[in-house]
C-alpha cells in the first residue's frame, strides 16, 4: 500500500525519503534551537525571584516548620504521642515511611532503567524526577529516624565498632533496610549529580556574577564540553545506570521484606517484593506526573515536557497499577487456595471488616481509576491525568495503611483486637513531610536548571552529526546496506554517494 | 481485513496457518537452506518420542512425569516468547524488527503443544494427586481436609476447561501477531493509524494483561499443583521470568543458526542485535535469580511447615545437589559470562550461552516437577528422550514457519531502523 500522498512510489518501500507517516514524532516540539533549550531551562535559575515562588516557599517552609515541631513535641514526649499501640506496633510511621520510599522510586527508574532501555524521551523529565526521588527519601528517612524512639542513638543502625562490642542485628530487615535505603540515595545523588555537570558549566558560562560564577564553577568541576570530558561522562553515566538499576529494584524489595519474612497472614507473601516495586514505580510516576504538570505550566516548558511525554508516563501509571491490581487478586485467591484458615480470615477481613473502608479506597484508586488510561483521549487530557495521579497517590498511602493496619490490628489474640485511629501528631507530623518535600523541590525549581538541557539536546534531530551536512537527521532507508563503522572510512567514496543511498548530497 | 494471504489447508493450520508468502520475499530476507532444515529435527523428534512411547508402557509414572517435564518447557518458552513480542510492539521497538520474525515463528506454538499435551491427560492420575477421589471422602482414611476446600478449583473438569481457555486466549492473540505481521510482508504497512502496526498494538495491549493472568493461573494449574498442598503467590511470575528467558536465548540461537550454518540473514542481524538479545538474556538472568531468590528466602525466613515442605523435598538427598547447581548454573555462571561487552557481541560466545540457558531452563523445571514424583532418583533417560523429542517437533516446526515466509518483517516501518542500529 502506497503513501497516500506519494503517488511516485507505487512499490511499498517503508521509508521513502519524502514525509512517512510511521515516523517517529520529534521529542521536542516547536521548533527549537538548542540555543532555544538552554535560554528555556537556565532563564529560570538566572531571573528574579518570582514573588509566586516566595508565596509558595512560604507555605512550604511553614509546614516543614510543622513537622520538626512535631518531632520535636515526639521526642520529647515519646512515641506514646503516636496512635500506635500493641497491637498496631506500626502505625502511620510506617506507612509514611512505605509510601514516600515508594515515591522516591521513579526518578531512578527513569534515569537509569529508561536508559538502559534507550527511552530517549526521559530526556526531559529525569532531573526533575530524580531531584524528586532524593527528596522523597530525604521525607522518608525521617520516620524509621524517629520511630526508634530514642532517636538520639539511631546511629546504633550502623555496624560502628565499638567498646561496648554491640552490633546491630544482621538478620532484620529494618538493618536491611538501612542499607538498602541509604545505598540507594548515595548512588541517586551521585547519579544526579554527574547528569547536572555540563549543566552547571553552562549557567557558569552564562553569568558574570561573581559569587554565582565561583560557586557554579566549583561545581562543574572545570567543565569544558572538551570530548575527552563527554567520553568520560558518558562512561560514569552509563556504569552508575547499570548500579542505580539493581538498586531500584532491590529498595522497595527490602522494604516489602520488612513485612514478607514475618509469619503474619496478610504480610507474609512471596509475590511482595516485585508488586511492591509495581507499587513503587506506580506511585512514583504519579508523583512526577503531578509536579511535572504544574511545572511544565508555570515555567513555560510544554515544548520540552509535551503532552507525548505526559502520556507515556501514563501508560506506565496504566501498567503498573494493573500489575499492582492483579496483585492484590493473586494474594486474595492463594490466600482461599493455601486452605490457612488465618489467612484466609486476614484477606476477608481486609475486604469486609472494619477497615473495608480503607481497602476499597485502594482498591479503586490503584486498580480500577488508572484504568481510564486506556483511552488515548484521556491520558492526553491535563485535567484528567492531574486528577488521577492525585487519586493514585492517596490509593498508594491506602495501601499502606492496609497491609500495616489490617494485618495487625486483629492478631492471633481476640482478647487484644481493637480499632487503630492516628492522633494529630500523626496527622501533623504527615501533613509536614509534604511540608519538606515541597519546600525542597522549590528549592530545586529556583536554583537549579530542571530539564537536562544537555540530554535534551541530545535527542533533538540536531545532534545527529549527519544533520547538517547530508539531511535532517532520519536514518537511512532499508535499501542502503549497513556499513559497519569502522569499515565505512575506507569503504566509502568520495563524494555522491551518502549513508542514504546514491543520491547526491545538498 | 483484505485476505492478502491464503489460509493454509486444516490440518497445515497446526503449524502454519498461512499458506506461504516464500515467492514474495525479498532476496536478501529467503530461507535458502533446503527443507531438510525442519525436516531433520521432525523426524529426530518423532523418532525420540517413539521411543519414549516405548518407556510409557515400561515406566508410565515415570513417562508421564518426563512428558510433562518437557511440555512444560516449550510451553513457558512459548508463553515467554508471547510476552516479549507484547513488549516489542507495544514500545515500538525498532531495533528488535530483523529478530521478529523468528519471535513470530516461535509464538505460533500453541495449536501444536495443545496437541502434544494430550498426552498428560491419560497421566492425570499420575501427574496430580488432586484427582485421586478417596481424597476426598471423609470415610476414607486417605480424606484430606485442605484438599477438598480446594476441590471447587483442583478438579479434572474445571482444570480442563481453564486449559482450553488459556490455549484458546494464546492461540488467538499469537494467530492475530503472526498473520498480521506476515500480511504485512505483502501488504505493506498501510496508514499510520488503523494499519498493520497498530493492530499489532493494539492486540499486544489488550494480550498482554489477558496473558498475565492466563499465565499465571496456568502455572498454578500445570506445575504448581503437582504438589497441591503447597502455594506461592509469586509463582506465576517465577514461570513467567524462565520461560522468556528460554525465549530470547531461543531467538538468538535460531538467528545464529540461520546466519552462521545457514549463510541467510546476512547484513540484517549483526553484532548489535547480539549484543541487545545478550542484555536481555543478562537480565532475565537475573530477573530469574531476584525472582527464585525472593520466593526462596522469604519462605525460608518464615519457617512455616506447610510452605517449606516444597524446598525441602529439594533440599535433601540428590536433589540438594539440582539445588545448588540451579544457583550456579541458571545463575551465576551465565551472569558472570554475559557481563562483559564482548561475550553479548561474539557468536560463538552467545550461541553457546542460549544453548546453556535453554538447557538450563529445562533443567528449572524438572527441579520443579521431578521432586514430586520421587525424593530418590534424579534424571532418567526418558527425561531427555521426551524433552529432546518433543523440543525436535518444536523446534523443527520454527524452522517450517520460516522457511515459508520472509525471514524478517520485510515491510515493517522500523525495518530501515533496525538494519542500521547501533548501541551507543
Amino acid at each position: 500500500m502506497a503513501n497516500s500522498d506519494d503517488t511516485s512510489t507505487a512499490t511499498t518501500d517503508p521509508t521513502p525519503d519524502g514525509a512517512d507517516f510511521h515516523d517517529r514524532e520529534p521529542l521536542i516540539k516547536g521548533n527549537l534551537s538548542f540555543h532555544d533549550v538552554t535560554e528555556i531551562v537556565a532563564k529560570h535559575t538566572e531571573k528574579q525571584t518570582p514573588l509566586a515562588w516566595y508565596l509558595a516557599f512560604t507555605v512550604a517552609s511553614s509546614m516543614a516548620l510543622m513537622l520538626v515541631l512535631m518531632l520535636a513535641y515526639q521526642v520529647w514526649n515519646g512515641v506514646g504521642v503516636w496512635g500506635n499501640n500493641q497491637p498496631v506496633g506500626w502505625g502511620w510511621p510506617i506507612v509514611n515511611f512505605v509510601f514516600w520510599v515508594g515515591i522516591g522510586h521513579a526518578g531512578t527508574l527513569i534515569s537509569a532503567i529508561l536508559f538502559l532501555f534507550r527511552q530517549r524521551w526521559r530526556t526531559s523529565i529525569n532531573r526533575a524526577a530524580e531531584a524528586m526521588t532524593l527528596f522523597a527519601v530525604m521525607c522518608a528517612l525521617i520516620f524509621p529516624t524517629f520511630h526508634v524512639g530514642r532517636v538520639w542513638a539511631i546511629y546504633w543502625t550502623l555496624p560502628i565498632p565499638n567498646q561496648m562490642e554491640m552490633w546491630p542485628q544482621f538478620k532484620s530487615p529494618l538493618l536491611w533496610d538501612v542499607f538498602a535505603v541509604s545505598s540507594y540515595f548515595l548512588v541517586s545523588l551521585v547519579f544526579w549529580y554527574i547528569g547536572l555537570v555540563p549543566d552547571l558549566a553552562t549557567l557558569r558560562d552564562r553569568t558574570n556574577k561573581f559569587f554565582r560564577q565561583k560557586v557554579l564553577a566549583f561545581f562543574s568541576l572545570g567543565w569544558t564540553g572538551a570530548n575527552r570530558h563527554w567520553r568520560n561522562y558518558e562512561k560514569a553515566y552509563l556504569l552508575l545506570a547499570g548500579l542505580a538499576t539493581p538498586l531500584v529494584l532491590s529498595v522497595h524489595s527490602v522494604v516489602s521484606f520488612d513485612f514478607a519474612v514475618s509469619v503474619l497472614p496478610g504480610w507474609h507473601t512471596t509475590i511482595f517484593p516485585p508488586y511492591f516495586v509495581a507499587g513503587a514505580i506506580f506511585s512514583g510516576f504519579a508523583m512526577v506526573v503531578t509536579l511535572m504538570v504544574i511545572a511544565r505550566k508555570i515555567y513555560g516548558l510544554e515544548n520540552l515536557i509535551t503532552i507525548d511525554h505526559l502520556e507515556k508516563m501514563n501508560i506506565i501509571i496504566l501498567v503498573t497499577g494493573t500489575i499492582v491490581g492483579f496483585a492484590y487478586i493473586t494474594e486474595f485467591f492463594m490466600a482461599w487456595y493455601s486452605g490457612v484458615e488465618y489467612e484466609q480470615y486476614a484477606f476477608l477481613n481486609r475486604a469486609f471488616g472494619p477497615y473495608a473502608w480503607a481497602y476499597w479506597i485502594m482498591m479503586s484508586c490503584n486498580l480500577i481509576s488508572p484504568q481510564l488510561f486506556w483511552s488515548k483521549k484521556l491520558r492526553r487530557s491535563i485535567p484528567v491525568m492531574f486528577t488521577l495521579s492525585i487519586v493514585v497517590n492517596i490509593g498508594m498511602w491506602f495501601e499502606r495503611f492496609v497491609i500495616t493496619i489490617t494485618s495487625l490490628h486483629r492478631d492471633f489474640l481476640p482478647s487484644s483486637w481493637g480499632y487503630f485511629e492516628p492522633t494529630w501528631v500523626d496527622i501533623l507530623t504527615f501533613v509536614g513531610s509534604f511540608g519538606l518535600f515541597f519546600t525542597l523541590f522549590l528549592l530545586f525549581l529556583r536554583f537549579v536548571p530542571m530539564v537536562a538541557i544537555a540530554e535534551v539536546k541530545g535527542v533533538m534531530p540536531e545532534a545527529d552529526p549527519h544533520f547538517y551536512e547530508e539531511g535532517d537527521g532520519r536514518p537511512a532507508g532499508a535499501n542502503v546496506p549497513y556499513i559497519q563503522p569502522a569499515e565505512e572510512a575506507s569503504d566509502r567514496p568520495e563524494t555522491g554517494e551518502t549513508r542514504r543511498g546514491t543520491e547526491p548530497t545538498g | 481485513m483484505a485476505d492478502s494471504v491464503d489460509r493454509n489447508s486444516i490440518l497445515g493450520w497446526l503449524v502454519d496457518p498461512l499458506s506461504s508468502t516464500r515467492a514474495s520475499a525479498e532476496a536478501a530476507f529467503q530461507f535458502t537452506a533446503d527443507r531438510r532444515a525442519w525436516l531433520a529435527p521432525v523426524g529426530i523428534g518423532i523418532a525420540l518420542l517413539a521411543i519414549s512411547a516405548v518407556g510409557s508402557v515400561l515406566d508410565p509414572k515415570q513417562f508421564f512425569f518426563s512428558y510433562l517435564t518437557g511440555w512444560s518447557f516449550l510451553l513457558t518458552t512459548a508463553v515467554g516468547g508471547l510476552f516479549f513480542l507484547f513488549f516489542q510492539h507495544l514500545t515500538k521497538a525498532a531495533w528488535s524488527v530483523t529478530t521478529r520474525r523468528i519471535n513470530e515463528a516461535l509464538v505460533w506454538a500453541f495449536p501444536l503443544l495443545a496437541l502434544l499435551g494430550i498426552p498428560i491427560l491419560f497421566g492425570m492420575h499420575d501427574l496430580y494427586h488432586w484427582t485421586h477421589a478417596e481424597l476426598y471422602d471423609p470415610s476414607s482414611p486417605q480424606y484430606d481436609e485442605i484438599l477438598a476446600g480446594k476441590r471447587s478449583y483442583l478438579n479434572t473438569p474445571f482444570w480442563a476447561i481453564r486449559m482450553v481457555l488459556y490455549f484458546a486466549l494464546w492461540t488467538f492473540i499469537s494467530y492475530r501477531l503472526y498473520t498480521l505481521s506476515v500480511r504485512m510482508d505483502v501488504e505493506g504497512p498501510g496508514e499510520a493509524g488503523d494499519g498493520i502496526p497498530a493492530q499489532l498494538r493494539s492486540t499486544s495491549a489488550w494480550g498482554l494483561p489477558l496473558s498475565a493472568v492466563a499465565t499465571a493461573f496456568c502455572s498454578y494449574d500445570v506445575l504448581m499443583s503437582t504438589d497441591p498442598h503447597w502455594f506461592s503467590t509469586i509463582f506465576g511470575i517465577y514461570f513467567f521470568s524462565g520461560g522468556i528467558l528460554a525465549a530470547v536465548s531461543a531467538i538468538a540461537l535460531f538467528a545464529l543458526l540461520l546466519q552462521q550454518t545457514g549463510g541467510m540473514l546476512q547484513g540484517a542481524v549483526t553484532a548489535e542485535h547480539y549484543q541487545d538479545l545478550g542484555k536481555f538474556m543478562f537480565g532475565f538472568v537475573v530477573f530469574w535469580a531476584y525472582i527464585a531468590f525472593s520466593q526462596y528466602m522469604l519462605y525460608w525466613y518464615g519457617g512455616i511447615p506447610e510452605e517449606i515442605v516444597w524446598y525441602q523435598h529439594r533440599l535433601e538427598g540428590a536433589w540438594a545437589w539440582h539445588s545448588a547447581l540451579l544457583l550456579v548454573m541458571h545463575f551465576i555462571v551465565p551472569f558472570l559470562i554475559l557481563l562483559p561487552r564482548f561475550t553479548k557481541r561474539s557468536t560463538p560466545i552467545l550461541g553457546v550461552m542460549a544453548v546453556w540457558l535453554i538447557g538450563m531452563h529445562w533443567f528449572d523445571i524438572h527441579w520443579i516437577v521431578r521432586p514430586v514424583m520421587s525424593d530418590a532418583a534424579t534424571f532418567h533417560w526418558l527425561d531427555f528422550t521426551t524433552w529432546l523429542g518433543l523440543t525436535g517437533v518444536f523446534g523443527g516446526f520454527v524452522m517450517y514457519r520460516l522457511r515459508r515466509h520472509a525471514l524478517v518483517p520485510q515491510q515493517d516501518p522500523y525495518l530501515a531502523d533496525s538494519l542500521h542500529f547501533e548501541n551507543t
